[in-house]
């Protein structure tokens, strides 16, 4: 089997391809086209396999991570965007759930406000009502009314109309006329109904994820779309597959309907990237450290497992998205985080970006501003004929002026003491990301590894890891491609469920019969599409329950088999001990409610073997470095400039041990070894520096 | 900021572990009791709070849900020892809601467990909520009541368990003086979880950590949160800052407004609110409990104006710490302390205004921390009606947004609960689902908000119709005096409460409603407060009353007559002359 991962982010685009037959890795890395970013994913496949020695026919599973949908919600330049809903509710996204981000404060802002996906002046409502709790139509649908809106969001110029009414949920039959009627009035617009989106009670986060799926919707399916027509050109076979949020994943088909499915689609490949390299080091408990050009993306998983962030906290960027969502958190801190000083004087960096283009001033594409890459090759820690492995050249002067210009010349500092001062302010910032997500949980960090990657996650995790006196660093092996590498480390799953509200003291067994039939069916066929051979499928039965006056629901495993009275008994107790391991106590006595049927269906992909073969025949000899170099450290309250050994990565192998100062060059990053410090190299070939002791 | 450095980092990453520790289990805690829970008050409204105290009531952490429930758990505690100090055992969960001993008001319950280690007492879990119904004297809400005893059951440190073993005859008491058994039955197992919660994970810190570093921790970020509060005060030019407001009525007699005053008297490090110049204690359930209530309420307001979490960079954890530079005075026998057995259960209104107050007050000397006027009101309001097929009363108790006041560099927020109050609203969907109601209209006010340089937030409208015949309640004020501009700005208006609107049997009802019954069919409309502007509104930037005008928040008239833009309706352009003219003033 021949397996392939593409991850597309904001500054580069990665790709890995791996061989199950002969174990072997191609990987390559190339700057994400951001003007049309198939083009750089499509060339850059046709380059690996080419390297690889086989055809994109050849290849048998592809999954992509994208970070476009996350970007276009970040940058906030999705589509002109319609909402049309129902007379009197013309202001639920204005109001969402009426509380604040922040309790003890005046001067907050509500980024739903301040920032509206759809300001007023575009929220449209027409008469129409469907009411609790039947969905009986009480206000059919008024179609001249909705005629006459389909033609101002014409005139308004809109590029994507969200169609929210009130309980959808239950009876779409007014929002399927709406959305016929404008695309008989206004082709060619997309167009996303609520009740498709996410079929669930609760007004504002169903109207919030409907409306951000529109407004991620044109940008990401007309992308996904071209992706997948090319791809077929050029001869794919394998089904294509995108990263859900969750971690499961979704056809291109199911993606270009619901991208808002997509939002943490890259940080989640990077999370899996990382799990599965603490694993591949021997280490659980793991805290992934994922820096590229624009953005750091931050996960934690105690005992490796991925954390799920629950329904009603599942926000980006403040918008509400009710769907189901791994626990990364993001920080614009990168590689191109603008480094400047503001209105008051302030050293600030980030979380502007020079992005890929112009890029830093060191690429020598026009950016003028200093950036966190140009600041590194000032402190020599960046040597600029050797960065993407000498494929893109850096002028180190050009780095140099910048930082003299904006930052040295106001300060009246040094070059060297203007860059480690950004670089330490970077590195604190994404040291408070961090804590966030781990300290501030309870998390004890002296208990965890940080996993760093990305293409300048290397750079800053000794340092970071200091800070907050982590246990230790890993640096993997290939830390640009680790998100793309944590593409082919999942299984392929996909999640469905139905509604089906009946309780255990006397269930509707025949609906729920049907209703687990259906599912089954569904994602049988789904991972048959796939290529997957009946015994390398696994279907799992989950029900979504509470107790009888309980308003949120937990899920329960429940048996296979027929749903009969054994079944509703097992339920029962499968749900009195979920509902005892989340909150400490079950009620036995009490009814339990079912809501949702669920049905989870895994294809089994054969476990990504960890590479062994590092320790060919070494004797733990640490090799000679390939030079010796001035770099500038900040140490003992002072900036010092010393001899800096230079090591290339593939030199090194496992049982090296390498003293700080020191630099480890490879392709796609620099691994810095910080004074004091010292690191090995361990039996999979990872990097371990070890800072707080512990594990 | 960070604590103090210590010489032993290793002792800095424990302290920083452990405070990120007490927060995070507070917040489990919440999360525990919101999505356990069964009434819609808890667990869509998240009218609740939960944290952690030490043996004396000192608070170590706070969820971050509704601030008029947290700061209030110390004085519960307080209430509890008062009367159980030296027979309190392991095992015991302890129920607690009289107002004249600690409690914030009656139907919040506080359940309490107490922490030991090694058999010493060393500290309280506590989680209080709103119960649906507590058997006062009308379902849901009440204004119109003679005494405490109106209030519904008082518990005053009653042990539901006793030594780990229930204490079946207060559970029995517990179902059969409410109105909600079934309900409250299941909303006080999740304050039970959330408590035990909460218990568990700091006996995993002092047996991890032990228990004198986890208790010096806390003591050490207490220290902390004080340290920083009182650096923000002495910012502040000592002196006494006053200012004054009228509150509606006291629910029985509505032509008599209730005057509140407040002087805030900045001494060094140090704040003292003195209410001193208020109205007299009311004879209805008008009046504020002064240890669970108005002292939170003082509080949230120093923390707030001084320790804007918008405007602070570092986490600054709200604790004891907070409330030990500020000192709180009213007379005994206000309307902010009132004697027993007077009744209390409606006390929002009066904190909210008094807030309000304090940000007035202290405008001139920190303009860019205030806000103009807010709604600084919460119309909480309660449907309810018998259900003969059930055999039990359904109550559905809706916590109303409000809006806030301009701000210097921009304007105020608009449909948001605000001040003392962070809720969440109840989704109509969930309404419609579970009650005999309907939502037929929830979205912003229509009218405009105050003018200003900065405007005010536009209010909510939300309609909701009965039907079945039913009870309606509601606990409110702001219906008379409108919220006050400030540098030049504008006033706000003022809510409102309609039965029937934009009908021939339309009836404008007081803010304050005990009981009325109400027909199927009946439409009842809450309107909550605009907000009031900050600066003279000639000096508003033309494009953003272009932008109002767009999103309908202003109309062509008043962006002449209140901003001076003259705007061409069918172009949206800005009529450069006319505007010249009408913001010179030479407009004839």
């Amino acid at each position: 089997m021949k397996r392939v991962g593409i991850d597309v982010g904001g500054t580069h685009t990665d790709l890995v391809l791996f061989d199950d037959e002969d174990h072997t890795l191609s990987v390559l890395k190339v700057p994400t086209s951001v003007d049309d970013p198939a083009r750089a994913s499509l060339d850059a496949l046709a380059q690996l396999c080419e390297d690889a020695g086989c055809n994109v026919g050849d290849l048998d599973y592809f999954m992509h991570g994208t970070t476009i949908a996350t970007n276009i919600v970040l940058e906030r330049n999705g589509a002109k965007t319609g909402l049309v809903t129902t007379e009197g509710f013309r202001d639920i996204l204005h109001i969402a759930r009426h509380k604040r981000p922040q309790t003890f404060s005046l001067q907050l802002d509500l980024p739903w406000q301040s920032h509206p996906m759809v300001p007023r002046r575009r929220r449209f409502a027409v008469r129409e009502r469907v009411c609790g709790p039947d969905g009986e139509v009480l206000t059919p649908l008024d179609e001249e009314q909705m005629r006459s809106v389909a033609q101002r969001l014409k005139e308004t110029g809109v590029e994507a109309v969200s169609i929210c009414f009130m309980f959808s949920f239950l009876n779409p039959v007014n929002e399927i006329r709406a959305r016929e009627i404008i695309e008989e009035e206004a082709p060619g617009i997309f167009v996303t109904t609520s009740h498709e989106v996410v079929p669930q009670y609760r007004e504002y986060e169903r109207f919030s994820t409907t409306t951000l799926n529109a407004f991620v919707g044109p940008k990401t399916s007309a992308y996904l779309r071209r992706m997948e027509g090319e791809l077929r050109k050029s001869g794919l076979k394998a089904p294509l597959h995108l990263m859900q949020s969750s971690g499961g994943c979704a056809t291109v088909d199911a993606a270009s309907r619901k991208p808002v499915s997509l939002l943490l689609s890259g940080p989640v490949g990077g999370l899996l990237g990382g799990i599965w390299c603490g694993k591949s080091a021997g280490v659980d408990n793991v805290i992934s450290l994922d820096v590229g050009g624009t953005s750091a993306d931050i996960g934690v998983a105690p005992g490796g497992e991925m954390q799920f962030k629950h329904l009603l906290n599942t926000q980006i960027a403040d918008y509400h998205a009710m769907i189901p969502m791994a626990e990364v958190d993001a920080i614009g801190a990168g590689g191109g985080s603008i480094a400047y000083l503001d209105a008051g004087g302030q050293f600030q960096v980030g979380p502007r970006s020079a992005g890929a283009n112009p890029g830093p001033a060191c690429y020598g594409l026009g950016g003028s501003e200093p950036t966190a890459t140009d600041c590194l090759v000032a402190l020599g820690w960046i040597d600029p004929a050797r960065f993407l492995g000498g494929r893109l050249p850096l002028n180190g002067d050009l780095a140099r002026q910048a930082i003299e210009k904006h930052l040295a010349g106001p300060i009246g500092s040094s070059v060297e003491e203007a860059a480690s001062g950004a670089i330490r302010i970077l590195t604190h910032n994404m040291v408070q990301a961090i804590e966030v997500n781990s300290v501030r949980r309870g998390y004890d960090p002296r208990d965890f590894a940080l996993v760093a990657f990305g293409g300048a996650g290397s750079v800053f995790a000794a340092a970071i890891a200091t800070e907050l006196s982590i246990a230790k660093v890993i640096i993997p092996t290939a830390p640009g491609l680790t998100s793309a590498l944590g593409l082919l480390a999942a299984d392929i799953s996909y999640d469905s469920g139905q509604t089906v509200m009946t309780d255990t003291a006397d269930p509707d067994f025949e609906a729920l019969q049907s209703a687990y039939e259906a599912l089954e069916s569904d994602a049988r066929s789904q991972l048959a599409r796939d290529g997957f051979a009946e015994g390398q499928i696994r279907l799992l039965r989950y029900a979504d329950c509470r107790y009888l006056g309980q308003g949120y629901e937990l899920r329960a495993e429940a048996g296979g088999g027929p749903v009969d009275e054994k079944f509703a008994a097992h339920l029962r107790k499968s749900f009195d001990r979920a509902h005892h391991r989340a909150y400490g106590s079950s009620f036995p006595d009490k009814a339990v409610q079912i809501v949702n049927a669920r049905v989870v269906a895994v294809g089994n992909i054969p476990e990504l073997p960890v590479k062994s073969d590092v320790d060919g025949g070494s004797t733990g000899q640490t090799p000679e470095p390939r030079t010796t170099a001035p770099a500038a450290f900040h140490f003992d309250g002072r900036i010092q400039i010393v001899d800096t050994q230079r090591f290339r990565r593939t030199d090194l192998a496992s049982g090296h041990r390498i003293e700080g100062p020191a630099i480890i060059e490879q392709m796609d990053t620099t691994t810095v070894i910080p004074p004091n410090r010292t690191a090995t190299v361990d039996h999979a070939g990872n990097i371990i520096i070890p800072i707080a002791g512990g594990m | 900021m960070n604590p103090a450095p210590n010489n032993n980092t290793n002792d800095l990453v424990t302290l920083r572990v452990l405070g990120g520790a007490f927060n995070s289990i507070a917040r489990e805690m919440a999360e525990v009791l919101y999505r356990m829970s069964n009434s819609s008050i808890i667990r869509e409204s998240e009218d609740l709070g939960c944290g952690i105290f030490d043996a004396t009531g000192r608070e170590l952490c706070e969820s971050e849900t509704s601030p008029m429930h947290i700061g209030s758990i110390p004085f519960y505690i307080r209430g509890v020892l008062k009367k159980l100090e030296g027979d309190i055992d392991e095992g015991d969960i302890i129920i607690h809601n009289h107002p004249y001993f600690g409690a914030s008001h009656t139907p919040d319950l506080a359940v309490i467990q107490p922490i030991f280690v090694d058999g010493n007492l060393v500290g309280f879990t506590g989680a209080t909520a709103h119960l649906i119904d507590v058997g006062a004297a009308v379902p849901g809400l009440n204004t119109d009541l003679i005494d405490i005893f109106g209030e519904g059951t008082l518990y005053n440190g009653i042990k539901l368990f006793r030594k780990g073993k229930r204490n079946e005859d207060v559970w029995s008491i517990l179902a059969d003086s409410v109105r909600t058994p079934d309900m409250n039955a299941g909303d006080i197992e999740a304050m039970i979880a959330a408590t035990r919660r909460g218990r568990d994970r700091f006996l995993e810190l002092a047996s991890r950590y032990g228990l004198d570093v986890v208790l010096s921790a806390a003591n050490h970020w207490m220290d902390y949160s004080e340290q920083r509060l009182r650096e923000a005060i002495r910012q502040i030019p000592d002196g006494d800052y006053q200012a004054e407001s009228w509150l509606d009525n006291d629910g029985r007699n509505f032509e008599v407004p209730l005057k509140v005053k407040v002087t805030v008297m900045v001494r060094g490090d140090e704040v003292t609110i003195d209410l001193t110049g208020s109205a007299d204690e009311t004879s209805t359930a008008f009046n504020v409990p002064f240890d669970g209530s108005l002292k939170v309420a003082c509080y949230y307001a120093v923390r707030t104006l001084l320790l804007d979490q918008a405007l602070l960079e570092e986490f600054v954890p709200q604790n004891d710490g907070m409330f030990r530079p500020v000192k709180v005075e009213a007379p005994l026998g206000s309307i902010f302390n009132p004697r027993y057995p007077r009744a209390c259960f409606a006390r929002m209104a009066q904190c909210q205004r008094l807030i309000d107050c304090i940000i007035r007050a202290l405008a001139p000397v920190i303009p860019e921390r205030v806000t103009a006027g807010n709604a600084a009101s919460v119309t909480s309001a309660s449907y309810s009606g018998f259900d003969e097929a059930k055999g039990q009363y359904w109550v559905c108790v809706e916590v109303n947004e409000g809006s806030y006041g301009a701000r210097a560099t921009k304007d105020g927020l608009d449909t948001v609960d605000n001040l003392m109050a962070n809720t969440r609203n109840v989704p109509c969907e969930e309404l419609e689902m579970h009650y005999p109601l309907r939502v037929e209209r929830y979205e912003m006010r229509s009218d405009s908000p105050g003018a200003g340089m900065w405007r005010g937030g536009v209010g909510h409208v939300r309609e909701v119709r009965f039907l079945v015949d039913g009870f309606f309640s509601c606990n409110g004020d702001r219906f008379i005096e409108a919220p006050a501009g400030i540098f030049g700005g504008a006033d706000g208006r003022p809510g409102s409460l309609t039965c029937n609107p934009d009908t021939d049997t339309a009836e404008a009802w007081p803010s304050k409603v005990s009981g009325y019954a109400v027909k199927a069919g009946a439409l009842i409309q809450v309107m909550s407060p605009n907000s009031a502007g900050y600066g003279d509104p000639l000096k508003r930037a033309p494009q953003h009353v272009v932008e109002d005008w767009l999103d309908d928040i202003v109309s062509i008239e008043e962006a002449e007559q209140h901003y001076g833009i003259a705007i061409d309706p069918q172009t949206g352009a800005i009529d450069e002359e006319r505007t010249a003219k009408l913001r010179s003033g030479d407009d004839a």
